[in-house]
């Protein structure tokens, strides 16, 4: 649910933690990136960052500038100054992604978690289990079937954190218990409802079934794609991952590593909340074919 | 001005205060010293800004060699450091000349030593700052801790950069000799999602520091958690055990609780993820965590945000001129 009032939660002496519901929608992504960027603008002294993702936004403060009581005052008049999200019209970047589904090298990562850390249904076994599909085919072929929302970054440089659009394609999977210690770099994961890209080898939490050749981060600037940033996504883009084969990741991952790969991108797209909003409540509830 | 890199170290780290704030939205942490108390004192005792950046050793201190005259002090963890095979008092000033060794060795006391050099350490600043978050490769020398065989570029010193500077026994920290710790946490922002007794067991338990800890999070062993009603019926996006919620901002400092692993998240921690968090270290602890080794004991003690903040203020205060007399 989206809940009346936004809860408004501690986090040590500098965290106020706003939370505007408990699930995951647009709409609370929008509120979320709503609020964060009505905090920009309205330079409350002693704010020094936000965080917005799915259903809630961290703000980090200086106690010294701002106290919690005052700071949460200021937060509610931004957000009961909030426009409704109908009207929103954003630029959204659709960015298409080479992924080997059910690839050697997530399956590896999986079975030596299995061997050394604790055992467990193989990640894509577990999807197709949970999410009432046929097989993994099945499971390819709805994870690959929608764009995804990139609803914000973090965890890590440049990782985003996805949402599928189609409601269809919309599947869930509980986090690593305990964590993975390591995640192959590129490696495309799902946790709770959310999608991400793993930026490089890291622990991590999401079940894993594929793997990107593309990377999302770059330290080095050397892909124009990336416009000065060191960070591939910004929040409002979308992500489409396009089935490959295993030959086909690794002739890109040599364009990579020689800097010619050209990165896939639609820049001229415009996402309408209220068209997207009347698409969704014309569907039916299955997985469509 | 400048000084030689001779023995590295464990992961000896260029750092700066506050650290790289203002990336938290894309993911990068602030980085910056743990025991940022132990970092300022060094800093202001050569007459630094209280941020300037300095070197952080872990566990085991580098071995530099001054290539100038340079003003330098050692605060924190006790490594034992010399100059030319001399004892180098901690909390104070020095001078070393042209050509000394400073050779520093295992941390005796405490964990995290810090060395700031009059001018303090001219490295270029990487989206703002100069501190090193090294499993990304980013900031400090070349996005990484020290390697041998480097030359470190230090700056201009102010004109108070002078020897015989010292910081009064009351403004140090009190490391801990009996492997024991009293770490302060305020509840949320998670805590509606742990029940009365999970609570009284987390501020009631001994808490081990496991030697699977870094500068991204300490995981502590102790007793199982258990949740309220919150934690188990609840939307399937948030995933199907009880730790797990949808993706959201961390606080940094956060008890974060994966699966049934309480990790505390530090200063080159991750910005969000999907795991509850129901209670957080305030800063003014962090210099507890910073110097406590693995195997080593907590206890958390629960205050209010008011009380964290009151911490804070007072660690401010200590962290000044006032705190330091001239030899």
């Amino acid at each position: 649910m989206i809940y009346p009032e936004p809860r408004y939660l501690p986090g040590g002496d500098r965290y106020i933690l706003v939370e505007f519901g408990n699930e995951m929608n647009l709409e609370l992504n929008f509120m979320a990136q709503g609020l964060a960027a009505a905090i920009a603008e309205a330079r409350i002294a002693g704010v020094i960052e936000t965080a917005p993702c799915f259903a809630s936004m961290l703000v980090h403060y200086e106690p010294e500038l701002i106290g919690f009581d005052d700071l949460t005052t200021e937060l509610a008049k931004l957000v009961a100054g909030l426009g409704p999200s109908d009207a929103l019209e954003l630029e959204s970047r659709l960015w298409y992604f080479p992924a080997v589904y059910l690839d050697p090298w997530t399956r590896a990562c999986v079975d030596d978690y299995i061997a050394k850390i604790a055992p467990k249904t193989p990640d894509w076994d577990l999807m197709v289990e949970l999410n009432g599909l046929r097989d993994t085919d099945d499971f390819v072929r709805v994870h690959s079937g929608t764009e995804y929302w990139v609803a914000s970054l973090g965890f890590w440089p440049g990782l985003p954190f996805m949402m599928a659009l189609d409601p269809r394609a919309k599947m869930t999977a509980p986090k690593y218990n305990p964590p993975r210690t390591w995640t192959p770099g590129g490696a495309i994961g799902l946790g709770g409802a959310s999608t991400a890209i793993y930026p490089e080898a890291l622990p991590g939490g999401y079940q894993i079934f594929a793997r990107t050749p593309v990377p999302i981060w770059d330290r080095a600037r050397r892909f124009a794609a990336f416009e000065g940033s060191i960070c591939l996504f910004r929040p409002g883009d979308r992500v489409r991952f396009v089935p490959c084969s295993v030959a086909e990741f690794e002739a890109i991952e040599r364009e990579v590593i020689d800097g010619t790969y050209q990165y896939n991108m639609v820049g001229y797209g415009k996402f309408s909340v209220a068209l997207y909003k009347s698409w969704t409540a014309s569907l039916g509830t299955g997985r469509g074919s | 001005m400048s000084f030689a890199v001779i023995k590295p170290g464990l992961e000896t780290s260029v750092q700066d205060w506050p650290g790289r704030y203002g990336y938290w939205n894309q993911g990068f942490p602030p980085s910056g010293p743990m025991d940022s108390w132990s970092f300022r004192l060094a800093n202001l005792l050569v007459g630094n800004p209280a941020g300037a950046p300095g070197l952080e050793c872990q566990y085991m201190g580098p071995t530099i060699r001054f290539d100038d005259q340079t003003i330098f002090s050692v605060t924190g963890a006790d490594m034992q450091p010399t100059l030319d095979g001399a004892p180098v008092p901690l909390w104070e000033s020095v001078t070393a000349q042209p050509g000394q060794v400073l050779a520093m060795t295992f941390a005796k006391l405490g964990t995290r030593a810090y060395v700031a050099v009059a001018g303090g350490i001219e490295v270029a600043p990487w989206l703002g700052s100069r501190a090193t978050f090294h499993k990304a490769g980013i900031g400090g020398m070349g996005g990484y801790a020290l390697k041998a065989g480097q030359t470190v570029p230090t700056g201009e010193p102010a004109p108070e950069a002078v020897a015989g500077r010292r910081v009064k026994p009351e403004a140090r920290p009190a490391i801990a000799t009996d492997r024991r710790w009293e770490i302060e946490v305020v509840p949320g922002p998670n805590d509606d999602w742990i029940d009365a007794e999970g609570h009284h067991r987390f501020l009631s338990a001994d808490w081990k520091l496991s030697g699977k800890s870094d500068r991204t999070g300490f995981r502590l062993d102790g007793p199982d958690w258990t949740s309220t009603e919150k934690a188990i019926n609840k939307a399937p996006e948030h995933g199907s055990l009880p730790s797990n919620i949808i993706d959201q901002g961390y606080p940094l400092g956060a008890i974060n609780l994966a699966g049934q692993t309480p990790i505390i998240l530090v200063n080159d921690g991750p910005s969000m993820g999907g795991f509850i968090n129901p209670y957080t270290v305030p800063q003014a602890a962090f210099w507890k965590l910073a110097q406590s080794k693995p195997g080593e004991t907590y206890r958390f003690k629960a205050v209010t945000v008011a009380q964290a903040q009151a911490m804070a203020r007072s660690l401010s205060a200590l962290c000044a001129e006032a705190s330091i007399t001239q030899a």
